[in-house]
């Protein structure tokens, strides 16, 4: 199986590059096929590069507080674009202020992210749910 | 094609009016009327006559950031770090899609902020707010009061706030452009700065001093202080050739102590030597200090501790003002009682060292002369490349990689150079990319960093640069292997 594809990017009007160089490199390491949009991501933006790169995921980076804004109706584009299966991830310091993980977490999945990371995250970490999560998308595609 | 001229009034008119029409809100800011509200400000409530008096007598001042959706709440936020966080300078901090010009966002932010009952917006949208909003701001406050962002284009933002009373303005037009912005040519924000500073220039021609400060910590990661008093510099002299005399050159802390001093004292020497090399003597200069700029512990009593050391370090640099952190940066936005815990922490720390002073004068002379010599090669080059012009030379020196700021996110920043701490925590050059730095300072930063490599048992390696990254987040200043 070739290696998958997945869309990063820090989302919004959010300008952190830093933590989205980083994970460039770590996920590149790791054996994806990454395709990075940088910073001050739109949302078609993210969905018309998974559409063209045959993303297995989307990582949505935000750092500055606007993510709960930002990140909302993307499953919905997704969905209406033919993206139906596809894995979003999101991750940083997604709302204003700082709230309980547990928190941020149940909001973001409300608004159908699969996972929600911490902006300490183990990227390891992340590499293995990532892998798994594809694996399983594609046994049940199969 | 962009150079370093006074812009013409004429000009300067023409540019205004279209300025005013990209927001409701901007038409019918008139300067005569902004200069008049100006005027009924208090001499101790201006931001250059508080830094002024700063330097003259040796004190430092604190400054913490702050800036939420709504007007009352900002009022109410601002007048407790007044009170209960004993700030000496207030901030009012623009949010990010005002910083993009995307005031119908901001616009859906107030409104959903409205329905919420909290703050979905990271900062102050004065634009919409207006002239009317801004002024009930400045009316509510007792302390000089600046506008800090990360703006590209602030035209209308200075417009607004300046007319409104706002006494300081951040930014500059490579300073909030590379590290704040992806698509935004560099000729075109060093131009929309020119429009400020010449706006600046304005008021003060008319006797009202505005102070100006560009943005030192750049990306606030691993940033050699050569780099960004290259660009402070340049921001500089730009500024007060468009008309500006008051103005406040930045450095974020790097965590070495003596480079953190060395940085603090070569600024000010290079910034004096190049202002009046250039011919400028009538102005006021002044310094500020970044505590810890990189990623922050999560638990709140290593925070404080990183901002308790950024405190101390500044005490002994002896800036005129420290702009000072929260316990709960790694989390985001602080609440007000966490931002004032910040500034309580810093104050006790600065007071207490005040009268103290730091001597290893050796290091500390040998590094101001380093940061002087990697000054004047980057300097020396920009100045070529625009045969002798600032302004078209930095962007010239922009695309040739001479100025390159790490970890940027604009595409007209080359991104070669890569920063690494040696075996003593100073930041020096790994990769060097295209700036223009000569043989034997390049061979010290190796020596340097072969200091570290041998230490560690560990080739020199990205992956150092990542640990470094995340050193001060995971409790060390350098990123020694696991």
């Amino acid at each position: 199986m070739s290696d998958p594809a997945i869309v990063l990017g820090v989302i919004g009007a959010d300008c952190h590059s830093v933590g989205n160089k980083i994970m460039d490199v770590f996920f590149s390491g790791e054996g994806f096929r990454v395709v990075n949009l940088g910073v001050m991501v739109s949302q078609l933006e993210f969905v018309d590069a998974a559409i063209e790169t045959d993303a297995a995921a989307i990582l949505v980076s935000s750092l500055y507080g606007h993510g709960e804004i930002d990140c909302q109706g993307l499953r919905d584009l997704c969905i209406e674009k033919g993206l139906d299966r596809i894995i979003l991830y999101a991750g940083g310091n997604l709302v204003v202020g700082k709230t309980p993980g547990a928190e941020v977490e149940e909001k973001f999945r409300a608004m159908g992210f699969d996972r929600v990371f911490r902006p300490d995250v183990d990227l390891k970490e992340a590499a293995a749910l990532l892998r798994s999560d594809i694996e399983a998308r594609r046994a049940e595609a199969s | 094609m962009i150079s370093n001229e006074t812009i013409d009034l004429k000009e300067f008119e023409t540019i205004r009016n279209e300025v005013l029409e990209t927001w409701p809100t901007g038409k019918g800011v008139r300067i005569e009327d902004g200069i008049r509200y100006q005027k009924r400000i208090p001499e101790e409530k201006r931001f250059s006559a508080a830094m002024k008096t700063a330097r003259d007598k040796g004190r430092i001042l604190l400054q913490p950031r702050a800036g939420v959706a709504l007007i009352d709440e900002h009022i109410k936020l601002l007048r407790y770090l007044e009170t209960e966080g004993e700030a000496d300078l207030l901030p009012t901090t623009i949010d990010a899609y005002t910083r993009q010009n995307r005031y119908e966002e901001a616009e859906k932010g107030i409104e959903r902020s409205k329905a919420a009952g909290s703050s979905l917006l990271n900062g102050f949208p004065a634009v919409n707010h207006g002239v009317d909003g801004c002024r009930r701001v400045v009316d509510a406050v007792v302390s000089p009061i600046q506008v800090r962002h990360g703006t590209p284009d602030a035209r209308l933002l200075a417009e607004i706030t300046l007319a409104a009373g706002f006494s300081s303005f951040e930014g500059g037009g490579i300073s909030y452009n590379i590290p704040y912005a992806k698509k935004v040519p560099l000729e075109k924000s060093i131009r929309d700065w020119q429009y400020v500073d010449r706006l600046v220039g304005i008021y003060e021609e008319q006797g009202v001093r505005i102070n100006r400060e560009p943005f030192g910590p750049l990306t606030g990661t691993l940033v050699p202080p050569f780099i960004s008093h290259t660009i402070g510099i340049i921001e500089g002299l730009l500024a007060l050739r468009q008309g500006v005399k008051s103005i406040t050159l930045g450095y974020g802390q790097a965590g070495n102590i003596l480079q953190d001093i060395a940085a603090v004292t070569s600024l000010r020497e290079l910034a004096e030597e190049y202002f009046k090399r250039a011919g400028f003597e009538d102005y006021e200069f002044t310094t500020v200090f970044h505590q810890w700029m990189g990623g922050f512990p999560e638990d709140e009593a290593k925070a404080f501790s990183v901002i308790a050391w950024g405190a101390a370090v500044a005490a002994f640099a002896k800036p005129e003002k420290i702009i000072v952190k929260s316990p709960h940066e790694a989390m985001g936005i602080p609440t007000k009682e966490a931002n004032a815990q910040g500034l309580r922490a810093t104050r006790q720390i600065v007071s207490m060292l005040a009268d103290q002073r730091l001597f290893d004068s050796l290091t500390v002379r040998r590094e101001v002369e380093i940061i002087k010599r990697e000054v004047r090669c980057l300097m020396d080059k920009v100045y070529e490349l625009g045969r002798g012009d600032l302004a078209a030379g930095s962007v010239a020196a922009f695309q040739a990689g001479v100025l390159d700021v790490p970890f940027a996110p604009s595409i007209y920043n080359l991104g070669k150079v890569l920063p690494m701490r040696d075996n003593e925590g100073f930041l020096r050059i790994f990769h060097k990319g295209n700036l223009p730095l000569d043989n034997d300072v390049m061979a010290y930063h190796r020596e340097k960093l072969g200091e570290r490599a041998k230490a560690e048992g560990r080739e020199i390696s990205f992956q150092m640069v990542t640990d470094d990254i995340y050193a001060v987040s995971k409790g060390k200043l350098i990123g020694r292997p696991r």
